[in-house]
C-alpha cells in the first residue's frame, strides 16, 4: 500500500530467553492514529520500543523479523536517523531538568550539535510548542527551567521536544498514565490534531482513551497480535472472542 | 495503671533529653578546637606571614609563602589528574553496574580508600622517591591515589540517582551516547560531581603522612615540581616540635590557614548543593 | 408556578451552542446527532402535512411521494440507532451525555412511528376510490385534529431544539384535546354512516385516521417526556395527569 508508513512482518523479540513479542504483523497508514492496548506483559510496550530501537538499548534485548518504515528496513538503518524519524514520547514527562523551556524544545539539534541559524530556531520553537497547545502558556517564560512547569505542560512540552525534530511517526508510551484527568484530556485533545501531520501510535493501559482517541485499535495478548481493526469495529463488535474478554473486563 | 503510663512518659522525656544532650556535646570538640586554633593562630595572619619564607632558625618574622605555594601546587597536581580519571571512572561505574569489571573495579576502589596515607607515601617512596628523588610530582601522585575513591564513588552515587528517564528521553531524540553522557546526564549531575570533588580535595589538603616520603619540604620559595616542595601539614609538624618559639608561632599561624581552607572547602560544598542542585 | 426551579444547564441549546469554547470530541458527536434527529423531525413533519393535503385534495400522486420517502425516515432510524451505538461503545458517556443518548434512541423510535403514520394515511389515499366528503372531515373534527397534531409535533421539535421543558411540559394538555376528540370518534362517525349507508367506507377510513392521529399525539407525548427526562433527570413516564399536574407545573 503507498501510504503505509510502518510495517512489521513476522516480528519477534526478546528478553534473553523470554520470547517477549511474537510473530507480529502489521501495517499501518500516514495521519493515523493507532492505539495499541493489553494486559501488562503483553508485549506491546517492548513492540513500541523496537519500532524506534530502543529496545537493544536493554542488555540483552534482541530482536528479529522485518520492520519498516516506508520501504526502509528500521534495523539496517543508521539507529540515530531512525530517531530522528520517529519520535517518542514517554510515560512520566521527562524534560532536561537543566534546560530552558527554549532549549528542551530544541534539545534534538541542541544535542545533536546540529548547527541552525537563530532565526530557524525561534521559529521551530514557537511552530512546536502551537502544535502542541503550549505556546500562550509559556510564551512569556520560554528561558525559565522546564521543571517548573505542571505534570500536563510539562508532558506537553516533550511532545513539543519530540515535534521539533519533524518525525514522520510519533510513538506515545502510556503517555497520560501519570496525569490528572484535566491533563490529560488536554493531551488527548492533542492527538486529534497532530493526526492530521504525524502518524501516531499509542500504547495505552486505559480502554476508553484507546477508544476515544484512535481510529483504528491493536490488541496484543501475550506476545501476539490477537486483532487490527478499526476502534469502531473493535468497540461494537470485535471478532476475536480474546478481545472481547478484555473489553468487557471478563479476563480473570 | 497511670503510674505505669506516668513511669513510661519519664522515661520518653529522659531519653529525649540524652539524644539532644549528647547532639549538643558532639559540637563541644569541634568548638573548642577552631577556638583554640583561631585565638593562638589567627595573630599571626597578615600580609607578610602570606608572603615570606621562614626566617632561618633563632630570627623572629618570616611566613609560610613557600608552604602556601606548595600546598597549592602539589594539590592542583593531583587534581588534574584525579578529578578527570575519578570522573570517567565513577561514569562507567553509574553506566554498567551489573558487569564483573563494575564489581572487581568498585571493590579495588573500596579497598584503595582504606588505605592508611602513610603506606601509600611509602609505596611511591619506593617507585618514585628512590629512582627520582624527592619531588613534589611524587607527592601529587600519592595525593591523587587517595583522592580517587571518593571522586569515583560520588560520581557513581550521584548519577545513580538520576532517574533512567533522562537517557531515555536523550536517546529518544537520536544522541549518541558519548554526548547524552556528556551533555545530558554529566550536567544534571553536576551538583553532586563537584560536591564529591571539593570533598576529596578537602580531605587530602591536610594529608601529612604521604608528603613526609615524597615532597619532603625546603625552606625556599620554589616553583620546580621536579624537586622538593614545602607544604602546609609538613611545616605544621616540622614547627610545632621545634625548640624556638618562632617557629611554633608559625605553626599556629599555618594550622590557622588549613583550618580556614577546609571549613570553608566544606561550606562552599553546602552551599552549591543547594543552590546548583538540578530540580528532577 | 415551579418554573424557577427548572435547571438553567443547557448544553445542546442549538440555539446557544456557539459558545468561545472548542467542543470535545463528544460533544461534535452529539451536537451532529441532535442535528440529524432534527432533519428526521422535518422530514416526518412534512410528511405529515403532505398526507394531509393529499388526503383534503385527494391527490393520489402527493401520496404516492409519502410512500415512497418513507423509505428515508426509515434510514434516518438506522443510522441514528447505529450513531448511538457508536457513541455508547466510544465514548462511555455519563450524566446528560447519557440521558440524551437513552432520549435519542426513544425518541427516533417514536418519529419513526409517526413516520409510518403518516405513510399509512397516505396509503389509505391511493387505495380509496372516492375522496373524502368535507362535510365528514369537519363533523368529526378531523381537520382540527390533525392540525393539533402536527402543531404538537412542531413544538415538541423545537423544545428539543432549544431544551424548552416548559414547551415540553405544555404538550401533555394539548394532547388531551386529542384524546378527547378520540373519544368522540365512534359517535361521530356513527352519524355519518347513519346519513348514508354507502358512506361506510370513507366513514370506516376516517375512523382509522382518528384513531392514528390520536397515536401521533401519544407519540409526541412519549417525546415530550423523554426531552424533560434528559434536560431534568426527571422521570414523567406513566404518571397520571392528577400526578404530573404537581410535578410539573
Amino acid at each position: 500500500m503507498e501510504n503505509t508508513v510502518v510495517s512489521a512482518t513476522k516480528f519477534n523479540a526478546w528478553f534473553g530467553d523470554n520470547h517477549v513479542v511474537k510473530d507480529v504483523s502489521i501495517n499501518i497508514e500516514k495521519n493515523q492514529c493507532v492505539a495499541v492496548m493489553g494486559p501488562s506483559g503483553c508485549g506491546k510496550t517492548t513492540f513500541l520500543r523496537c519500532i524506534n530501537r530502543m529496545h537493544e538499548l536493554i542488555p540483552g534485548a534482541t530482536a528479529k523479523g522485518s520492520l519498516k518504515l516506508y520501504s526502509d528496513e528500521v534495523y539496517t538503518m543508521n539507529p540515530i536517523y531512525v530517531r530522528y524519524k520517529i519520535g517518542m514520547v514517554f510515560q512520566r514527562p521527562n524534560p532536561f531538568p537543566n534546560l530552558s523551556i527554549y532549549d528542551n524544545v530544541i534539545a534534538g539539534y541542541k544535542l545533536n550539535g546540529l548547527k541552525v541559524a537563530k532565526a530557524d530556531l525561534d521559529n521551530i520553537v514557537q511552530k512546536s510548542l502551537t502544535s502542541a497547545a503550549l505556546w500562550n502558556e509559556v510564551k512569556d517564560s520560554l528561558h525559565k527551567k522546564g521543571t517548573f512547569l505542571s505534570g500536563g505542560q510539562q508532558q506537553r512540552l516533550c511532545i513539543a521536544r519530540a515535534i521539533a525534530m519533524e518525525p514522520e511517526v510519533i510513538l506515545f508510551d502510556e503517555p497520560t498514565s501519570a496525569l490528572d484527568p484535566i491533563s490529560t484530556s488536554s493531551v488527548e485533545q492533542l492527538f486529534h490534531e497532530l493526526k492530521e501531520k504525524y502518524t501516531l501510535i499509542i500504547v495505552t493501559h486505559n480502554m476508553q482513551q484507546a477508544a476515544r482517541v484512535s481510529d483504528k485499535t491493536a490488541f496484543f495478548y501475550v506476545g501476539e497480535l490477537v486483532e487490527f481493526d478499526d476502534t469502531k469495529q473493535m468497540f461494537t463488535a470485535p471478532k476475536d472472542v480474546r478481545t472481547q474478554n478484555y473489553i468487557t473486563g471478563r479476563f480473570s | 495503671m497511670d503510674a505505669r503510663i506516668g513511669i513510661r512518659n519519664t522515661k520518653s522525656i529522659l531519653f529525649k533529653s540524652f539524644i539532644i544532650f549528647l547532639a549538643f556535646v558532639v559540637t563541644i570538640p569541634l568548638i573548642i578546637v577552631l577556638l583554640y586554633i583561631i585565638k593562638q593562630g589567627v595573630m599571626q595572619v597578615n600580609w607578610h606571614f602570606l608572603t615570606h619564607v621562614p626566617a632561618p632558625e633563632g630570627e623572629k618574622g618570616g611566613g609560610i609563602a613557600n608552604a602556601l605555594v606548595g600546598s597549592l601546587l602539589i594539590i592542583g597536581m593531583s587534581s588534574v589528574v584525579a578529578i578527570p580519571v575519578g570522573i570517567l571512572a565513577g561514569i562507567y561505574l553509574s553506566e554498567n553496574p551489573g558487569t564483573k569489571l563494575a564489581y572487581y573495579s568498585g571493590l579495588c576502589v573500596d579497598i584503595l580508600q582504606g588505605v592508611p596515607s602513610i603506606v601509600m607515601g611509602i609505596v611511591v617512596y619506593f617507585w618514585i622517591v628512590k629512582p627520582f628523588g624527592f619531588s613534589a610530582i611524587s607527592g601529587s601522585i600519592a595525593l591523587a591515589i587517595m583522592m580517587l575513591p571518593i571522586v569515583i564513588r560520588s560520581t557513581e552515587q550521584t548519577l545513580l540517582l538520576l532517574p533512567p528517564s533522562l537517557k531515555e528521553a536523550a536517546l529518544s531524540l537520536g544522541v549518541p551516547y558519548h554526548r547524552v553522557i556528556l551533555k545530558v546526564i554529566v550536567p544534571c549531575g553536576f551538583a553532586g560531581i563537584l560536591s564529591g570533588i571539593i570533598l576529596s580535595i578537602a580531605r587530602i589538603i591536610g594529608e601529612t603522612a604521604p608528603l613526609l616520603f615524597t615532597a619532603l619540604g625546603s625552606n625556599y620559595l620554589s616553583f620546580k615540581v621536579t624537586g622538593a616542595m614545602e607544604s602546609l601539614p609538613h611545616l605544621i609538624f616540622t614547627y610545632a616540635t621545634s625548640p624556638y618559639d618562632d617557629q611554633h608561632d608559625l605553626a599556629w599561624g599555618a594550622s590557622f590557614i588549613l583550618l580556614m581552607f577546609v571549613l570553608i572547602l566544606n561550606i562552599f560544598t553546602k552551599l552549591i548543593t543547594r543552590k546548583w542542585k538540578i530540580q528532577l | 408556578m415551579r418554573f424557577k426551579n427548572f435547571p438553567t444547564f443547557q448544553p445542546y441549546n442549538l440555539t446557544t451552542i456557539f459558545k468561545i469554547k472548542t467542543m470535545t470530541p463528544l460533544e461534535t458527536e452529539i451536537v451532529s446527532l441532535k442535528k440529524e434527529l432534527i432533519s428526521m423531525w422535518m422530514l416526518v413533519q412534512s410528511q405529515m402535512n403532505k398526507a394531509k393535503e393529499a388526503m383534503v385534495t385527494f391527490d393520489k400522486d402527493l401520496a404516492r411521494e409519502v410512500l415512497i420517502k418513507e423509505k428515508r425516515v426509515n434510514s434516518f432510524e438506522l443510522k441514528i440507532d447505529r450513531d448511538c451505538e457508536n457513541i455508547f461503545a466510544l465514548h462511555c458517556p455519563v450524566a446528560i451525555d447519557l440521558r440524551f443518548l437513552l432520549a435519542a434512541l426513544k425518541i427516533n423510535t417514536n418519529l419513526e412511528r409517526i413516520g409510518d403514520i403518516a405513510s399509512g394515511i397516505a396509503f389509505y389515499v391511493v387505495e380509496s376510490t372516492e375522496n373524502f366528503g368535507m362535510k365528514s372531515l369537519e363533523s368529526t373534527s378531523l381537520l382540527r385534529m390533525y392540525d393539533e397534531a402536527v402543531n404538537i409535533l412542531i413544538d415538541t421539535r423545537i423544545a428539543f431544539e432549544k431544551e424548552d421543558t416548559a414547551l415540553a411540559r405544555s404538550i401533555f394538555k394539548r394532547d388531551e384535546v386529542l384524546d378527547e376528540i378520540n373519544e368522540n370518534a365512534p359517535i361521530a362517525v356513527a352519524e355519518i354512516i347513519k346519513e348514508d349507508i354507502n358512506n361506510i367506507p370513507e366513514a370506516l377510513y376516517i375512523l382509522s385516521i382518528l384513531r392514528k392521529l390520536e397515536r401521533v399525539g401519544d407519540q409526541s407525548k412519549n417525546i415530550a417526556e423523554e426531552i424533560i427526562f434528559y434536560v431534568e433527570a426527571k422521570i414523567l413516564k406513566h404518571m397520571d395527569s392528577g400526578k404530573r399536574k404537581i410535578e410539573g407545573e
